[in-house]
C-alpha cells in the first residue's frame, strides 16, 4: 500500500549552513493523526514548508498521495490544507468574505462558496464576526479564522504547524472538537507540529522526534512511552523530556 | 483566462479602489501638468513646429507618461501589504499558478491606468485636443500607455519583491523622471538646439512614446516612432514581466 505521505532521504540546507534536514525518511498512512516532535529549530517548520511547496528541498523524494508535489503545485494544492504558526489573513478584507474568497480560489462556485463560508463561520463560532474585518478580530478570532481558511477546501490532508498558539483555552477545545472529528469520521489525514505535548498525546496515535534534522523515533505515540518507561505511567510530556534530555546526555 | 486567474485580478482592482493614492497621483500630477504647461507656455504652440493641434496637443503625450508614472506602485503595495500581512503566504497555498499572484497586482494597475487614461483623453478633448485619426489615435495612444503602464508596474513590482520595502517601488519613478528632460518632452526637435541632447534624445525611450503619440495626435511625428515605441515598449513590458517573476522566486514565505 502507498503512504499518504511517504518522505525518502529528504536533506534541506539553509544558506547560511544550516543544515536543517539530514535525510529524513517518514511514512504516513491515509487517515492517520501524525504528529512530529522536536525542540525549536530541529527542523519540524521546514519539513512542513517542504511538503507543502512552500520552499524547494536539496535532494530527496516525497510524494503526497502518490502525486509529486513539486511537480504538480496547483494539483496538490488541492488535497491539503495548511494552518501555521503565523495568522495568513488579509486583514482588510471582512471575514466572510475571506473565506468565500478562499473558497473561489479553490474552485467552488459562488453559492457553494458561500454555503461553505456559512459552515465554517458556525463551526469556528465567529456568526458575530461575520461582517467584521480581519484587523477588528481579536487574537483569539484571527487564530479561528486562519484555521477555517485552511479547511474551506476540504483537504484530504491536513498539516498543522503549531495550529494553536495565541488561542484561548476555549478556542483550542473547539478547535481540536473539529479536527479530531474531520480525523474520526471523514478520514482526513492530519500531520501536526506542536510544542503542546499535551494536545498531541491527547489527539495523535503516530509520531516522529525530529532532533538536530533528524529523525530519532518514528512509530507509535504508546510504544515511544513504553520505549522510555517499560513500567507505564508517563505522559508523552514526561517521555519526551526524559528522551531529549538522554539524547543532550550522550552528546555530551 | 481561468476563473482563479480573473478573480485575483479583480482583488488587485478592489485593492486598488480601497486605497487609491497610487492612480489618483498619478491622475493629478497629470492633469498639473496638462493644465500648468499649457497655462504658462502655450503660447508658444502658434510656431509652425508644432503643428496644427497647437502646444496643448504637443504637451498632451506628458500627461499620459506621467500619469502611468505616478501611479505605477500600486502594485508593490498590494504586493507588499499581502506579504506583511502574511496573506500571500495563504495565495501561495492555493491553486492558483504562482505567476499570477505576481502578475495579477501588475495587470489591476494597468488596467487601472488605462481607466486614467480614458479620462485624460476624455478631458484632453474637451479642452481641444487633436486626434488626427479619431477613433484609431485612442487606441493607438491606449496601446502604447498600457504597454508603458506594465513596463513601470513589472519593474516597481520586481524591485519590492526584492527589496521588500514598499517605499522602494517608487524607484523606477524616480528613475524615470530624468528621462522625461533627455526627451522632446517640451520642445519639437527642430527647436531643440543642444546637439548632445538632441543625440541622447535618439537613444531615449521615452522620446518614442512621446513622438508616437504625437503622430497619432496632430501628425507632427513620424509613424516610425509609432511602430518603434511599440516594439520597445513590447519589449521591455516583457522583461518587466519577466523581472517580475524572477523577483517573486527570491520570496521568503
Amino acid at each position: 500500500m502507498t503512504a499518504e505521505i511517504q518522505i525518502r532521504e529528504l536533506f534541506k540546507n539553509y544558506p547560511n549552513g544550516t543544515e536543517a534536514l539530514k535525510g529524513i525518511s517518514l511514512e504516513i498512512q491515509k487517515g492517520q493523526f501524525f504528529t512530529l516532535l522536536g525542540p525549536n529549530g530541529a527542523g519540524k517548520s521546514t519539513m512542513v514548508k517542504i511538503l507543502t511547496t512552500l520552499i524547494n528541498k536539496d535532494s530527496g523524494d516525497f510524494s503526497i498521495s502518490g502525486i509529486n508535489p513539486e511537480m504538480n503545485q496547483s494539483k496538490i494544492q488541492k488535497f491539503i490544507g495548511v494552518a501555521s504558526q503565523d495568522n495568513e489573513i488579509d486583514p482588510t478584507e471582512k471575514v466572510e468574505k475571506l473565506l468565500i474568497f478562499q473558497g473561489r480560489l479553490f474552485g467552488l462556485k459562488k453559492p457553494e462558496a458561500s454555503i461553505r463560508a456559512n459552515e465554517l463561520i458556525q463551526l469556528f463560532e465567529l456568526e458575530k464576526e461575520r461582517n467584521k474585518k480581519a484587523s477588528a478580530l481579536s487574537g483569539g478570532n484571527k487564530r479561528r479564522l486562519h484555521c477555517a481558511l485552511a479547511l474551506v477546501h476540504r483537504p484530504q490532508i491536513l498539516f498543522l504547524d503549531e495550529p494553536t498558539v495565541g488561542m484561548d483555552p476555549v478556542a483550542r477545545a473547539n478547535f481540536w472538537e473539529v479536527i479530531t472529528h474531520l480525523n474520526s469520521k471523514e478520514g482526513v489525514t492530519v500531520f501536526l507540529t506542536t510544542q503542546y505535548l499535551d494536545e498531541a498525546d491527547k489527539h495523535a496515535t503516530e509520531m516522529a522526534l525530529i532532533v538536530a534534522g533528524e529523525i530519532q523515533y518514528s512509530g507509535t505515540i504508546i510504544d515511544f512511552k513504553k520505549m522510555v518507561n517499560p513500567d507505564g505511567g508517563l505522559s508523552l510530556e514526561d517521555s519526551y523530556l526524559h528522551y531529549v534530555k538522554s539524547l543532550v546526555n550522550q552528546k555530551n | 483566462m481561468n476563473t482563479t486567474n480573473i478573480l485575483l485580478i479583480r482583488r488587485g482592482i478592489n485593492k486598488l479602489l480601497k486605497n487609491p493614492s497610487a492612480p489618483l497621483m498619478g491622475f493629478g500630477m497629470s492633469l498639473f501638468f496638462l493644465l500648468v504647461y499649457n497655462a504658462g507656455i502655450g503660447g508658444i504652440g502658434s510656431m509652425e513646429a508644432f503643428g496644427t493641434g497647437g502646444y496643448l496637443s504637443f504637451v498632451f503625450p506628458i500627461t499620459i507618461i506621467s500619469l502611468a508614472m505616478g501611479s505605477s506602485a500600486g502594485a508593490g503595495q498590494t504586493l507588499n501589504a499581502d506579504m506583511q500581512s502574511g496573506y500571500f503566504k495563504r495565495l501561495y497555498l492555493s491553486p492558483a499558478p504562482r505567476w499570477i499572484l505576481v502578475v495579477a497586482p501588475m495587470l489591476a494597475d494597468t488596467i487601472s491606468s488605462l481607466i486614467f487614461t480614458m479620462l485624460l483623453i476624455a478631458i484632453g478633448a474637451i479642452f481641444g485636443v487633436s486626434f488626427q485619426f479619431g477613433l484609431m489615435s485612442v487606441l493607438g495612444i491606449l496601446l502604447l500607455s498600457f504597454l508603458w503602464s506594465l513596463t513601470l508596474c513589472g519593474f516597481s513590482a520586481g524591485i519590492m519583491l526584492r527589496t521588500g520595502q514598499h517605499q522602494s517601488a517608487a524607484i523606477v519613478t524616480n528613475a524615470v523622471f530624468p528621462l522625461l528632460f533627455l526627451s522632446t518632452t517640451f520642445l519639437p526637435r527642430e527647436l531643440i538646439t543642444a546637439d548632445w541632447l538632441l543625440a541622447v534624445s535618439w537613444g531615449n525611450p521615452v522620446t518614442y512614446i512621446l513622438e508616437g503619440n504625437r503622430f497619432l495626435l496632430a501628425g507632427t511625428s513620424s509613424v516610425s516612432f509609432f511602430y518603434i515605441g511599440l516594439l520597445i515598449f513590447l519589449i521591455t513590458s516583457i522583461a518587466s514581466i519577466a523581472f517580475a517573476l524572477s523577483s517573486a522566486n527570491k520570496i521568503k514565505v
